[in-house]
């Protein structure tokens, strides 16, 4: 380690274990318990429900939703500690906005001096563009009063041509690869014994 | 035998395995060792080297693969001699280490100590280890391995001469595999020989290793790790008292520099060392010691470099104060003086690290464990009754919960040996922790701490009453009902489960009666969408809680009564359409309880808790009873509750897994009254309250009965299903019995969800009858294909039904692995080359197959099969049968009639796992790449599913690896189309998902030069994928683009 940590000893939160409400008029269990069966596709009614619940029904509406968004942030790897922004508290599924085409997502750094957030800033935005569909706008804020810089940092995090610049900085760019190495879990623990002296 | 010639023609056609004839002619006595050596004889002595090493080989072999009672003691003598004379030839070590390693392990008369001794040091004299090959020396070490298991006493009496020559032999040893054993063979000698004068060529040997930063070379085959080593070689330095001196400063001054893993692997070795060295030793360094552990405990970032560093702390203490005699002067009082100051102080970061510590003094010993907490929790009360900010509170009732879980885990853990009502060192805080817990329950951020903190209190035997487990299971119970904080409930349930295991009676009297009179009497209104997540969160901890023997019973009656209400409430009008909607509710709420019961049942099957068959008599009749009753015909327009399909389904699967539960015994009568109920009406058979069913019914399988009670068809097929192969059904003729289920499946079910209900039914009677059916099936089969199948100008329908249950009568037996089964198929795959004639019907039969392939026996307690019958490799044997007839239509086909051939295999895939087709490669992946444009979804996600795990046994053989690279453009390109929704393609969310799942296989299989020209296509086109309507498709969509991303970056 080349470098003083920013914040040597954060305040590290569990995971949450709890995803979605599960409130939907038919248990998620009921759906499971449907997708268990072997699709039978010599039986021409699908499923036993009395009604027609066919395969249309279930295209529909399954938007979008804040947490579903904050289900693909949440295991990005801090650049300082070998925890998630999660246990950090740095994203949260309340501070996520999405409405028709645009996605606000509101970081908290865990210091207000924090160098790193324009670096957790561009780390969230690139697994954005990855993971949602290109029809989203999306803007990556400090969560006001939480940090000394905030209006730069919130230039740089929505300036286009500011976030491509530093995306051809090829070390930069290794060092997001590393943040976003984990946000595949989504929520999961990771293996036990994460190296934390590697960064 | 001629052994002479024998040894000489193996010799010199340099064939150094004695043959097994040679070797049993040895162990029954006729030939004797003697004569195998004299027939080696001009072999040993012969001028030329390498006949020399040959002829040597070929005894040390004999040696080894000879009765070992064969040896005697002269024979022993002269052979370790001989052996012993060669050990300064280079090529002759190794075969003569092996026969005397032998040697070495015969009883003390034939190989004796002294034997051992004289061995052992001409080994020292006469081997330059660095000369030799790992192996080489490895069985050096294997020899001394075999000498201090055998004639230890001997090798303690050389002295010093012993260790000094050891330290020797083993200096400069590298290898992994050599080390291992050589840092077991240092802790036996540190162990039980004396050392002391010479504990420093042992700390030479041993610490010279000391910390591992060993890295197993990829694709090891001795599968040795760092941590085996650590291990290892913790043991060996944990093992004498001598070490003490050398060890600690070199402890001190390998933490200056150590992190990461090496500071873990310091920190656990400190562990294990201290109790070893003793107190003396350690308490010289006490002070610096615990200067370096508290500076990673309080400021390290990695959790396990945390953990390792409590351990050591706490042995660290454990070992200066031992007992109760060992009072807490000194250190002790210095840790806790520093650690209570830094907790002084809340909001700083340092200062739940010290509570830590201090909870580690509490588990180390009985001396310190009550002085730290007579120091500790008066301060904690004082600053929690009275903090500086309000915000500290959160911070000091976690202090308190540290401390109380370490107290949990000395006194409740069993087999423990230090009891609380001894050291009664938390009696004087009784009633300021129960203060402190009961406003911990009712706080905002307190809660998580104070129910752990309760929790632990409650397990620590003797010291709770029942009234306060009691108070704190209430306010658990008004957490677990009313919290909104989305960390706070898993802490409740976890400790609601745990309260249970000590004190279940108040679990069940208090929380259960809350949590039931919780759960509303009607179904929430479809808006009420936090009613609905209330109920779930009810249901939820029931379901955890409930899996307990003690618990069971009781949620079995309430689920029940509930039910009982739910159906019996207001009747709602078919019509209206706010009557609908209501219903949807009811029934999503009704399937919702009978499900959390499934879920409880099928938990405790697989815990295998033996109270469940009792179950079966309070549970299935009461469930039935809702069911029949409902299905009765009614003279007013309410459709009652329990006519629900989904709701007779799950209530019939509950009924089944119980009833298999049953023995055969207690089964005959309830399939009695079963079949009463379906052949004769006799329907308040199998009902709890046989008032409630007029006895004028009438059988739901009788010509003129209602859709609603050929629905019931679900309770007769559950029971038949849940048969034992034992249980007895009498009817008159069982042939007539499934003559009669063939007729209703074919002509008179409505519907496909009663004909499934039959087809299984059958199903299972064929499966688990198959013997009493004698040569009745096979008429029976031929009818069905002359009368319904064959004939075309029967209605499409009837063929397709009589089609069906040709196939199901086909999949019993080839479960079994009866003949009937492979001559009856043969037919259904003639039909297939009729495609022309019969087009529909020919393209239907070929979706059929999908009926073989379905899981039976498989995934127990789940699923349509299983409760089947099955005998080992009837999926082979049928896929081995069909595979090349099918191959072979496809071959001899053109046009379009080759598909249908394709849709049966695509359709059997499910039936074998992709393993079996390795072999077969070349021949079924070209099947395989055309099955992926087949039109049906089902089809093609079959197709894929066998695809995917193809291609992760990439890298098994070449060829394999191979031809799946040849062809993984075409793979990726095929399979893609399947993951997006493609106007005029037929598609659904699980062919979706798979497909994009198997995309998500590729770049860890196929390397990337083969892929790159399709990355930037497939990153493009999974865009799309991103905007699915379904979310469990873009999360696979996310993951599998992600990989596409890092591939070749």
């Amino acid at each position: 380690m080349n470098r003083p940590l920013d914040n040597a000893a954060p305040t590290i939160f569990a995971a949450s274990s709890t995803g979605r409400r599960n409130d939907a008029l038919w248990a998620d269990a009921y759906s499971e318990d449907a997708a268990a069966q072997p699709e039978l596709a010599y039986l021409h009614n699908k499923r036993v429900g009395s009604d027609e619940e066919g395969s249309e029904d279930e295209e529909a509406g399954e938007e979008i939703d804040a947490y579903e968004v904050f289900d693909l942030l949440r295991s990005v790897t801090d650049p300082e500690h070998p925890v998630s922004l999660e246990q950090l508290r740095v994203v949260s599924a309340e501070d996520i906005h999405v409405a028709g085409n645009r996605v606000l997502v509101y970081l908290t750094p865990t210091i207000p001096h924090c160098s790193m957030s324009t670096l957790i800033g561009l780390s969230l935005r690139v697994r954005l563009l990855r993971a949602l569909p290109p029809r989203y706008r999306v803007d990556i804020r400090i969560k006001a009063g939480t940090h000394q810089s905030e209006h730069a940092v919130n230039k740089q995090l929505n300036d286009k041509e500011r976030v491509q610049a530093a995306l051809e900085n090829n070390h930069l760019l290794q060092v997001v690869e590393g943040c976003l190495a984990t946000a595949g879990r989504r929520g999961a623990p990771g293996p036990e014994d994460h190296s934390g002296h590697g960064h | 035998m001629d052994v002479e010639r024998v040894v000489k023609t193996q010799v010199t056609s340099s064939e150094l395995n004695p043959s097994p004839e040679l070797i049993k002619s040895v162990n029954n006595g006729e030939t004797t060792l003697i004569a195998v050596v004299q027939a080696l004889g001009p072999f040993l002595t012969a001028p030329e080297e390498k006949t020399r090493v040959n002829g040597l080989t070929y005894l040390s072999n004999t040696v080894t693969s000879i009765d070992k009672s064969k040896i005697n003691r002269p024979a022993a003598r002269t052979l370790t001699n001989f052996f012993l004379a060669k050990l300064d030839d280079f090529d002759s070590l190794s075969p003569s280490l092996s026969a005397l390693l032998v040697l070495s392990k015969l009883s003390a008369t034939t190989f004796d100590d002294d034997t051992a001794v004289e061995v052992y040091r001409q080994i020292v004299e006469n081997v330059n280890m660095k000369a030799y090959a790992q192996s080489v020396r490895h069985q050096v070490y294997q020899l001394f391995d075999s000498f201090l298991d055998k004639h230890r006493e001997a090798f303690k009496d050389m002295g010093p001469e012993f260790i000094s020559s050891y330290s020797k032999m083993v200096d400069g040893e590298k290898d992994p595999r050599n080390l291992l054993l050589l840092f077991q063979l240092d802790k036996v000698i540190l162990i039980d020989f004396d050392v002391e004068s010479q504990i420093e060529d042992m700390f030479d040997v041993t610490f010279c290793y000391f910390p591992i930063s060993f890295r197993p070379p990829p694709n090891d085959p001795y599968g040795i790790t760092a941590e085996d080593l650590k291990v290892a070689l913790r043991a060996a330095m944990s093992a004498s008292s001598h070490f003490a001196k050398m060890a600690l400063p070199l402890f001190l001054e390998k933490y200056a520099t150590s992190s990461g893993p090496a500071m873990k692997d310091l920190l656990l070795t400190m562990a294990a060392c201290f109790p070893a060295y003793g107190a003396p030793a350690v308490a010289e360094r006490g002070e610096e010691l615990w200067d370096c552990l508290k500076t990673e405990i309080l400021y390290t970032s990695d959790s396990s470099v945390e953990a390792a560093a409590l351990a050591a702390l706490e042995s660290l203490i454990r070992t200066l104060y031992p007992t109760t005699n060992d009072g807490p002067s000194g250190l002790a009082q210095l840790i806790i003086k520093q650690c209570l100051e830094n907790m002084n102080e809340p909001e700083k970061n340092h200062s739940m690290g010290s509570s830590k510590c201090l909870a580690a003094l509490v588990r180390a010993s009985p001396s310190t464990g009550p002085f730290a907490l007579s120091q500790a929790l008066p301060q904690l009360f004082r600053q929690f009754n009275v903090p500086k900010l309000p915000s500290h509170r959160e911070n000091i009732i976690s202090y308190v919960t540290i401390l109380l879980m370490a107290a949990r885990s000395v006194y409740a853990v069993p087999g423990a040996t230090r009891r609380q009502e001894q050291e009664r060192s938390l009696e004087p805080y009784r009633e300021n922790l129960l203060d402190v817990m009961r406003e911990g329950l009712r706080t905002r951020d307190l809660k998580v701490s104070a129910v752990r903190g309760s929790v632990a209190l409650a397990e620590i035997p003797g010291f709770w009453t029942k009234r306060e487990v009691e108070e704190v299971v209430q306010g658990m119970d008004d957490l677990l009902i009313n919290e909104k904080d989305p960390d706070v409930r898993p802490a409740v349930m976890h400790g609601l489960k745990t309260i249970a295991g000590v004190h279940a009676d108040v679990v069940e009297g208090v929380t259960l009666p809350v949590l039931f009179h919780t759960l509303p009497e009607t179904a929430p209104e479809e808006s009420d969408v936090d009613g609905r997540d209330a109920y779930r969160r009810i249901l939820s901890a029931l379901t955890d809680l409930c899996t307990m023997p003690a618990l069971f019973e009781t949620l079995v009656v309430r689920i029940t009564t509930r039910l009982d209400l739910l159906s019996s409430a207001t009747p709602i009008e078919e019509d209206a359409a706010t009557g609908a909607s209501r219903r949807e509710c009811t029934v999503a709420y009704a399937w919702d309880l009978l499900n959390t019961l499934q879920t409880v049942i099928s938990i405790k099957l697989e815990a295998k808790h033996v109270d469940l068959p009792k179950y079966y008599s309070q549970v299935a009749p009461r469930l039935f009873g809702m069911v029949v009753s409902a299905a009765l015909p009614r003279v007013d327009k309410v459709v009652p509750l329990f006519r629900d399909r989904r709701l007779i389904t799950i209530a019939a699967a509950i009924g089944e897994t119980l009833f298999f539960e049953l023995s055969a015994a207690k089964q005959a009568p309830v399939v009695q009254s079963m079949v009463s109920a379906f052949e004769e009406g006799n329907l308040s058979a199998i009902v709890y309250d046989q008032t409630s069913v007029p006895p004028t019914a009438g059988s739901p399988l009788r010509g003129n009965a209602t859709s609603a009670e050929q629905d019931l068809v679900a309770l007769y097929s559950a029971i038949i299903r849940g048969l034992k192969a034992d249980t007895p059904i009498e009817v008159p003729s069982i042939s007539d019995f499934l003559a009669t289920k063939v007729h209703w499946a074919v002509r008179v079910a409505r519907d496909d969800f009663q004909l499934r209900l039959m087809l299984d039914l059958i199903t299972a009677l064929v499966n688990k009858r198959v013997s009493e059916f004698g040569g009745h099936l096979e008429p029976l089969l031929e009818r069905i294909w002359m009368t319904d199948i064959q004939d075309t100008t029967q209605p499409f329908e009837l063929r397709r039904r009589g089609l069906l249950v040709y196939l199901h009568i086909t999949k019993a037996l080839a479960l079994l692995r009866n003949d009937l089964a492979y001559s009856s198929i043969q037919r259904i795959v003639e039909i297939l080359s009729l495609s022309n004639l019969d087009p529909a019907f020919v393209q239907e039969a070929a979706c059929d197959f999908g009926v073989l392939a379905e899981s039976g026996g498989k995934g127990k307690g789940k699923g349509r099969g299983a409760h089947l019958t099955t005998k080992l490799l009837h999926a082979q044997k049928l896929w081995n049968f069909l595979l090349p007839k099918l191959i072979e239509g496809d071959k001899d086909t053109e046009g379009k009639g080759r598909d249908v051939y394709l849709v049966a295999f695509a359709s059997l895939l499910p039936l074998v796992p992709s393993s079996l087709f390795l072999s077969d490669l070349p021949t079924i992946l070209p099947l395989l790449l055309r099955s992926l444009s087949l039109s049906n979804a089902a089809q093609r996600a079959n197709v894929i599913t066998a695809l995917t795990s193809i291609v992760e046994t990439a890298n098994t053989s070449t060829a394999t690896d191979k031809l799946l690279h040849e062809h993984a453009v075409t793979m990726v390109e095929g399979v893609l189309r399947s993951a997006r929704r493609l106007p005029g393609v037929e598609t659904n969310g699980r062919v979706r998902c798979t497909a994009l799942a198997a995309l998500g296989v590729f770049p860890d299989a196929i390397r990337y030069e083969t892929l790159h020209p399709v990355k930037a296509t497939v990153i493009r086109e999974l865009a799309d994928s991103l905007d699915d309507p379904l979310r469990s498709v873009r999360r696979e969509a996310v993951d599998t683009r992600d990989r596409w991303y890092r591939y070749g970056a």
